[in-house]
């Protein structure tokens, strides 16, 4: 690998942007790695291997990697690390350069399509089940408020995440 | 009696409203009233806001928070992942700049995010607020002789900085294992107590990596401590545990019967004498004998004892 210190500042600018504030603290000591419950589980590039790569500027050469959608965002890292580099917020931050890319898995649309039209980023017809269990058929949150859903719309059509095309 | 916001959330109300209805038995009935806060939404979950933009997660939070904030009440979220992502929503809230351009972001529906409203988990109110003792009051069965494993699950240990509430160590948290407790039955411990549970993104990601974690963290359960139900605080973990023993088991993975599982305020509301059908009737897994042994005649605790 040829180490090219303009993408390792572009790499950078672009993690911090995205979150990552701490990723220059990191001293590469891989405490956050042997707590993670994602790389225990095989993601192979999730905490520092991650970063390692990150600071060398190594970023469109993992955008479609799957590992960062792997992350639990548990914070084991965060509360781990002895530099205060808050692992899972760079994980975060270049999962969120990836999503921006368009770099993620199609079934995770649905999700956004949810949350977008019905304010539940899972939503499954609750009324027979509330129904059993002696509650009110509608829940008082925005699934059966549509003031509350055109509040969540206009939150999300004037983010970046509005100008993706995503619902 | 004091008033706590009820913060549903999205898998409570919708797919496990059987917990919800748990939340409702039990908290007036030890002095707290739970009021609902009309129009909330989505936390919103790891894999959708927090995945696209900072402030965008944090505009949505904390249209949440100011539902909670225009009542005058601090939130109770029976959900794990919407404890973390609204706490952290409102640890990043603290940076100038951010609440900023979050408050520019709600002027557009006329909110304002104030941070008068603090953010506390179902398991917090009943440990921290109501307390072990007014817990053991007003219980109707011990469940003396009966065996937990418990599972707190991992948003509300880490990051400790950002939670309005801590465990003295988040690695061997104790607030649920206490709170179990004080029903009378006895709560093992297993190695793989702090380990996660596989659900969340890690499941829609990869659902075989997400089972090989569930299954190291269910065997060290089954050998360790040969438990009559798991127990636990978070309502992802619920449905890991719910869903997945009976994939494992199906598929000949493991050789024992899927262990029964709880959501704690479920546990407690049939040890408080509510009614099974409407405080823990939803699961894959069969709970009916072991909620039969829990409400049976010669647990049930005597007047004035």
């Amino acid at each position: 690998m040829i180490i090219d210190q303009k993408k390792i500042d572009e790499t950078i600018k672009i993690i911090k942007a995205n979150g990552g504030h701490g990723i220059q603290k990191c001293v590469q000591c891989g405490a956050c790695s042997a707590i993670c419950p994602g790389v225990k589980a095989g993601f192979p590039l999730l905490c520092r291997a991650l970063i390692k790569d990150l600071l060398n500027g190594q970023l469109e050469e993992n955008i479609e990697n799957s590992s960062s959608w792997g992350c639990q965002a548990c914070n084991r890292c965060t509360e781990v690390c002895p530099q205060g580099v808050r692992p899972q917020e760079v994980v975060f931050a270049f999962r969120r350069y990836q999503a921006n890319e368009l770099a993620f898995s199609t079934s995770s649309v649905t999700s956004q399509m949810n949350l977008y039209e019905t304010g539940h980023a899972v939503f499954t017809d609750p009324k027979e089940a509330r129904r059993k269990v002696g509650l009110p058929e509608e829940t008082p949150t925005s699934a059966f408020n549509e003031a509350a859903q055109q509040e969540i719309r206009t939150l999300m059509d004037n983010s970046p995440m509005g100008e993706l095309g995503l619902f | 009696m004091e008033q706590i916001g009820l913060y549903l959330g999205c898998n409570i109300p919708l797919k496990n409203p059987d917990i919800e209805q748990s939340f409702r038995k039990i908290f007036p009935a030890l002095g707290v009233q739970p009021v609902d806060l009309e129009g909330a939404g989505c936390c919103p979950a790891w894999g959708t806001a927090p995945s696209f933009d900072l402030n965008t997660w944090c505009a949505i939070s904390s249209r949440n928070i100011t539902i909670a904030e225009g009542k005058n009440v601090d939130i109770m979220t029976g959900c794990n992942s919407c404890f973390g992502v609204l706490s952290e929503a409102k640890h990043f809230l603290e940076t100038p700049a951010t609440r900023t351009a979050v408050n520019n972001s709600l002027a557009k529906i006329n909110r304002e995010y104030k941070g008068t409203s603090d953010i506390y988990h179902v398991g917090h109110v009943l440990h921290k607020k109501i307390g072990l003792t007014k817990i053991r009051e007003n219980l109707k069965y011990k469940l003396d002789g009966l065996k937990i494993a418990v599972q707190t699950g991992c948003h509300t240990l880490w990051p400790s900085d950002v939670y309005k509430v801590k465990e003295d160590n988040p690695y061997y948290p104790t607030m649920l294992k206490e709170l179990c407790e004080v029903t009378g039955a006895t709560v093992c411990h297993y190695s793989r107590l702090e380990g996660c549970c596989g659900m969340g993104g890690m499941r829609s990601t990869d659902a075989e990596k997400s089972l090989k974690l569930f299954k190291e963290k269910l065997l060290s359960i089954k050998e360790e401590t040969d438990a009559d139900m798991i127990v636990t605080t978070c309502s992802s973990c619920f449905m890991q545990f719910d869903m997945s023993q009976p994939i494992l088991k199906g598929r000949g993975e493991i050789d024992f019967e899927p262990i029964p599982t709880f959501y704690y305020t479920q546990l407690l509301a049939l040890a408080m004498g509510f009614e099974p059908q409407q405080v823990a009737s939803i699961s894959q897994i069969d709970r009916n004998p072991i909620i039969a042994e829990i409400q049976s005649d010669n647990r049930r605790i005597k007047e004035g004892m």
